[in-house]
C-alpha cells in the first residue's frame, strides 16, 4: 500500500459501513455523521450503492475530522461489516492499525488475514435480542461500537435516538439506547489497540449536514421558488422528495409530473404566470426536456433547470457519478439562444448558485442550468450554515401588477405593450398575465415584438429578434459568477490545474497535501461554464508554468471548451470515467508526478 | 367587459376559406363575452397545428406552446396563478397524438381548466397526413393504402381517465358550441369540448355536410349526462365506419358526461391562495429549515 498522503499525525478517520440493501445502511451512516457534527467535527459522506459485484450490497462512508476536510479519501480506518460481502470486498481498504467491527454469527473471519486490523467481534443479534428490539437495531449496536472504539461520547448517539423516538414510541427509544450502550461497551473494551481518538469540541459551533440536493432545494426556496416540477430520476429524485416535504410549509407548488417533457413544459408555463419555477433531472430526463428547453429560450422564459449527471448514455449507471453532460448542457435544443450554465463544486456553492440562478434567469429572461452530478447531489458534507443574509431577489424587468401604461419603455410607438420589444441589452419588459394592458403572445414560434408568430417569418423580424436574444449573452457575461481560484498563484506554482464541478472537492484536498509537501499548485474551478469566462481562463493559462485539466469524462469536454474559447491548449489532462469520483489520493499522486517531471 | 368582437388582434385569420376553425373562433369569442372575461385574465394556450394560428388572432394572455405540449404548459400557468381562466386549444394530432400522455394525465388530474379540441381528423398544417382520429382505412398521404389503426375514442378516453366534464361540439352549429364552451369554462375541474371541425382541404370524407346529416343533440334526446357508465357506453357507439349511412351512424353532440363536486387538482393545494409570483417579492425566510439541517 502506498503511503497515506494524509501523513502520520493526521487527525481524521474514515468509517465505512457495509451491508445488504434494506439494512438501513444509509440511515445508519447519516446518524453517525450527525453525532460527529453535533460535536463540532467536520464530516464528508460518500454513499455507494448497489454493489460493485452483485446487487443488494450498499456501503456508506463517513470521513470525520476536527479540521476542515474537502472530500472522501481512499483508506478506511474502521470497517463495519454487517455481512460477509462487506468484509470480503473492503477489508483490504482498511489501514494498518485500523479496526473491523463484525458479528461472528453473520460474518466469519476464519481463513481471512486480519492481522493488520483490530478485529472487534460484537454480537449484534444477541444485543438486540437482549434489549427486546428488532433486527434493524443491529445498526445502532454497530454505531455504538464505532463510537466506543474511537472513545467518542456515547451521549451524542443516545441523545439523538431519544429525540428521534421520544414522541412516537418511548419504549423504542429505550431499546435503542440499550442497544447503543451495549455496542459501545464492546468497542470501548476491545482487547486490541485502536490508536485513533475522536473528541467533541467543548463548545461546538452550529454546522449543517446536507447533500447537494438539499442545498439546491434550500437555495431555490430562499430565492422565492413558486413551482417545482420533476419526474423521479437518480440522482435528482431526492430533490423532488425534499421539495414535496416542504411545499405547504413554504407555499410552493410541487408537481410530480407524468414525464420530464411535462415537467419542463409546466415550468415554462408557470414562468409565464410569473412564478419562480424550476425542474431538475439527470441526463436522460434532460434529453426529454430538450425541446421545451428551446421553448424557454425562444419564449424568453425565466426558468432554472437542474441537470445532474450520472454516467450515460441512456440509462447508464444510475447511482454513480460522471461529468459527461457538459457539452450536452451547452448545446441542448434546436436553434441558437443564450443560456447560462453554472456548475457548483460543493454544497455551499450549490446553495449560492441556485438562488443566483433565479436572479440570472429573471434578469436575462432565459433558461439557466445548474450542472451537478451524483457526487454532489447524493453526498452529505458538514458546512457552515448557508448565508441567508446574502440572498437577494432580483426579478429584472418584471411588471407584476398594475398597468403596462405606467411603464413607457415597455410600450411601442402605438402605445401598446410589446412583450418582445427590441432593446439594447436584449431584455424586454415582462408583464405578467393579469396586468392591465398586457395583451401578448408568448410564443414558441419566431415572433415580432408583440409576440405574433405571423410576422415572425419576415427576414427583418427574424434578424431583430434573434439578435435581440443573442445580445442577452453579453449582459450575462457581466452578471455571472467568475471562476474560483485556490492554491498558489499560478505564476508562483509549479503546476496549474483547471476543473469544473465537484472535482473541486478532491482537488482541494490534494492541493492542500501537495502544499504541505512543498509542491505549489494553482487551481481554477470554472464555475460558469457558459458564457465561458474566456479572459479569466486565458489569463490563468498565460501566467501558468505548466497546465493540466482534470475532469470526470472520457473525451475532455472542458479541455475542448477551453481550446475553443481561448484558442489555447493545455499541457496535460487527466480523465476519470468509470463512474467514480477522483479520490484526492489519485490527484495527489498524479499531480505530484507531473510536477516532478516538470 | 369586452364584447365577442373585441377578443381579436390586428391579425386577420389565415385559415382556408370554409375551415371549421372560423366557426370555432367565433363560438369561443361569443363564449368569452357571455362569461364576462377580460383580456388580462383570459389565458389562451395553443398547441401547434392550424388551430394554433388562433394564438395570433385572439386578444388575451396568449401562450403558443409546443406541438402536443399545450396541456402541461397550461397546467403550469393555471397553477402559477389561480386568478386566471385558462382555455387550451389543441388539435387532434397535437393533443391526441404526440400529446396523448399529457391529455390522459390531465383528465385524471382533474385540473381546473378547459380544453377545446379542434378535431378535424387529419393533419392540416403538415399537408394531409393521417391523424390519431382519422377513420380506419381512410387513405391519406401518409397512409396511401388506408389507416390501419382505429381512431382514438377521444371522449371515451377522457371519461375513462377521470375528466369531469366531457362534451362534443360541431363547428357547424356555432350557438350550440358556444353554449358548450360556456358550460365547460364554468365547470370546476377538467373540461373537454371535443369539436368536429371539418378540414375542407385535406379531409374529403368528414365534411360539414357529412356531419350535418349525422349529428343529433343529446339535450334534445332526453339524455342524462350524470351517469358515467352510460356516458362511456355512448362514446363506444359514436365510432363510425367510412361507409356508414346517415341512418346507420348517428353522432351525438352536447354534454356526454358531467360530474359536479369532485375536488379539482387545485383544491388539493391549500398553499395556492394567490399568484405564485407573490412568493418571490423578496428572499424567503428559511432559517427554520437551516436550523434543523
Amino acid at each position: 500500500m502506498l503511503p497515506d498522503p494524509r501523513g502520520a499525525d493526521r487527525p481524521d478517520i474514515q468509517i465505512k459501513i457495509g451491508g445488504q440493501a434494506g439494512f438501513g445502511i444509509k440511515a445508519a451512516g447519516q446518524s453517525l455523521a450527525r453525532c460527529f457534527v453535533n460535536g463540532g467535527l467536520h464530516t464528508f459522506d460518500l454513499t455507494e450503492y448497489p454493489s460493485l459485484i452483485r446487487g443488494g450490497h450498499n456501503v456508506y462512508q463517513v470521513r470525520v475530522s476536527p479540521t476542515p476536510i474537502h472530500s472522501h479519501v481512499e483508506p478506511v480506518d474502521i470497517l463495519v461489516a454487517l455481512n460477509q460481502e462487506s468484509l470480503d470486498l473492503h477489508l483490504g481498504e482498511v489501514v494498518e492499525g485500523g479496526a473491523l467491527v463484525y458479528d461472528p454469527k453473520s460474518v466469519t473471519i476464519d481463513g481471512v488475514d486480519t492481522s493488520h486490523v483490530c478485529a472487534v467481534a460484537v454480537p449484534f443479534d444477541e444485543i438486540v435480542a437482549t434489549a427486546g428490539g428488532v433486527p434493524i437495531m443491529r445498526n445502532v449496536a454497530a454505531l455504538g461500537a464505532v463510537l466506543g472504539l474511537s472513545r467518542y461520547p456515547l451521549s451524542f448517539l443516545t441523545d439523538s435516538l431519544k429525540q428521534q423516538f421520544a414522541k412516537k414510541a418511548p419504549e423504542i427509544a429505550e431499546q435503542n439506547v440499550a442497544v447503543a450502550s451495549a455496542g459501545y461497551e464492546y468497542g470501548a473494551n476491545a482487547k486490541c489497540s485502536f490508536p485513533f481518538r475522536l473528541d467533541p469540541l467543548p463548545d461546538p459551533p452550529h454546522r449543517i449536514l446536507v447533500d447537494g440536493n438539499e442545498a439546491i432545494g434550500m437555495g431555490a426556496l430562499a430565492a422565492g421558488l413558486g413551482m417545482y416540477c420533476a419526474y423521479p430520476m437518480t440522482p435528482a429524485s431526492s430533490l423532488l422528495s425534499f421539495m414535496a416535504a416542504h411545499d405547504r410549509e413554504f407555499g410552493v407548488v410541487v408537481k410530480h409530473t407524468e414525464d420530464e417533457i411535462a415537467a419542463m413544459n409546466m415550468v415554462v408555463g408557470a414562468a409565464f404566470g410569473g412564478a419562480r419555477a424550476m425542474c431538475a433531472t439527470a441526463g436522460g430526463g434532460f434529453a426529454l426536456m430538450v425541446e421545451a428547453f428551446g421553448l424557454a429560450g425562444v419564449s424568453e422564459s425565466a426558468v432554472v433547470v437542474g441537470l445532474f449527471t450520472r454516467p450515460g448514455p441512456a440509462t447508464g449507471m444510475p447511482t454513480y457519478t460522471e461529468q459527461s453532460d457538459l457539452r450536452f448542457a451547452l448545446h441542448a435544443a434546436q436553434g441558437e439562444f443564450p443560456r447560462v450554465v453554472l456548475a457548483p463544486g460543493d454544497t455551499t456553492q450549490a446553495f449560492e448558485l441556485t438562488w443566483q440562478a433565479f436572479n440570472l434567469a429573471d434578469r436575462l429572461q432565459t433558461p439557466v442550468i445548474i450542472l451537478g452530478d451524483t457526487y454532489l447531489q447524493d453526498n452529505r458534507r458538514s458546512t457552515e450554515p448557508f448565508d441567508l443574509g446574502a440572498v437577494t431577489v432580483d426579478r429584472g424587468k418584471l411588471i407584476a401588477e398594475g398597468d403596462t401604461a405606467s411603464r413607457l419603455e415597455a410600450l411601442g410607438d402605438d402605445d401598446l405593450y410589446l412583450r418582445y420589444k427590441v432593446t439594447d441589452d436584449g431584455v424586454s419588459w415582462r408583464a405578467l398575465p393579469g396586468v392591465k394592458g398586457a395583451c401578448q403572445v408568448v410564443n414558441s414560434y419566431e415572433h415580432d415584438e408583440y409576440g405574433y408568430g405571423a410576422q415572425g417569418e419576415s427576414a427583418a423580424v427574424r434578424l431583430a429578434q434573434n439578435e435581440k436574444r443573442g445580445r442577452k449573452l453579453d449582459l450575462a457575461r457581466s452578471l455571472v459568477p467568475p471562476p474560483v481560484l485556490f492554491g498558489a498563484p499560478p505564476d508562483k506554482a509549479a503546476l496549474s490545474v483547471l476543473c469544473f464541478g465537484t472535482v473541486k472537492q478532491p482537488l482541494m484536498q490534494a492541493v492542500e497535501w501537495l502544499a504541505r509537501d512543498g509542491v505549489r499548485v494553482a487551481a481554477m474551478q470554472v464555475v460558469t461554464l457558459w458564457p465561458f469566462p474566456t479572459e479569466d481562463v486565458a489569463t490563468f493559462l498565460g501566467t501558468s508554468k505548466r497546465t493540466i485539466v482534470v475532469e470526470g469524462n472520457m473525451t475532455g469536454q472542458l479541455e475542448g471548451l477551453i481550446r475553443q474559447e481561448c484558442l489555447l491548449g493545455v499541457d496535460e489532462h487527466v480523465h476519470r470515467y468509470d463512474g467514480r469520483q477522483f479520490s484526492p489520493e489519485d490527484l495527489y499522486r498524479g499531480l505530484k508526478e507531473v510536477a516532478d517531471r516538470a | 367587459m369586452p364584447e365577442a368582437k373585441e377578443f381579436v388582434t390586428p391579425n386577420r385569420p389565415t385559415w382556408c376559406p370554409g375551415c371549421g376553425n372560423y366557426a370555432m373562433f367565433t363560438a369561443l369569442r361569443k363564449a368569452y363575452e357571455r362569461l364576462d372575461l377580460d383580456f388580462e385574465h383570459l389565458a389562451g394556450v395553443w398547441g401547434i397545428g392550424c388551430h394554433g394560428n388562433g394564438a395570433d388572432f385572439t386578444r388575451c394572455q396568449g401562450f403558443h406552446a409546443l406541438h402536443g405540449r399545450a396541456l402541461p404548459a397550461a397546467t403550469g400557468l393555471a397553477l402559477s396563478n389561480p386568478e386566471l381562466t385558462v382555455v387550451v386549444e389543441m388539435g387532434d394530432g397535437d393533443g391526441y397524438g404526440i400529446g396523448m400522455g399529457h391529455f390522459a394525465h390531465s383528465c385524471r388530474r382533474n385540473i381546473d381548466l378547459t380544453v377545446v379540441a379542434h378535431n378535424n381528423q387529419i393533419y392540416g398544417l403538415t399537408t394531409g397526413q393521417a391523424s390519431p382520429t382519422t377513420e380506419h382505412l381512410m387513405k391519406t398521404v401518409s397512409t396511401p393504402t388506408g389507416v390501419l389503426e382505429e381512431p382514438v375514442n377521444t371522449v371515451g378516453l377522457a371519461i375513462a381517465e377521470g375528466a369531469t366534464f366531457v362534451a362534443r361540439g360541431f363547428s357547424g352549429d356555432i350557438e350550440h358550441l358556444t353554449d358548450l364552451v360556456v358550460q365547460a369554462v364554468q365547470h370546476k375541474g377538467f373540461a373537454l369540448v371535443d369539436v368536429f371541425q371539418p378540414c375542407v382541404t385535406w379531409n374529403k370524407l368528414n365534411t360539414t355536410q357529412w356531419f350535418r346529416d349525422r349529428v343529433y343533440k343529446l339535450e334534445e334526446a332526453g339524455y342524462d349526462p350524470s351517469d358515467k357508465v352510460k356516458a362511456f357506453e355512448l362514446t363506444l357507439t359514436t365510432y363510425h365506419e367510412m361507409t356508414c349511412t346517415p341512418e346507420d351512424c348517428r353522432i351525438p353532440i352536447g354534454v356526454l358526461y358531467r360530474e359536479e363536486g369532485r375536488p379539482t387538482y387545485q383544491d388539493g393545494l391549500p398553499q395556492l391562495t394567490a399568484p405564485l409570483w407573490k412568493q418571490a417579492k423578496g428572499p424567503r425566510d428559511i432559517s427554520a429549515l437551516i436550523e434543523r439541517a
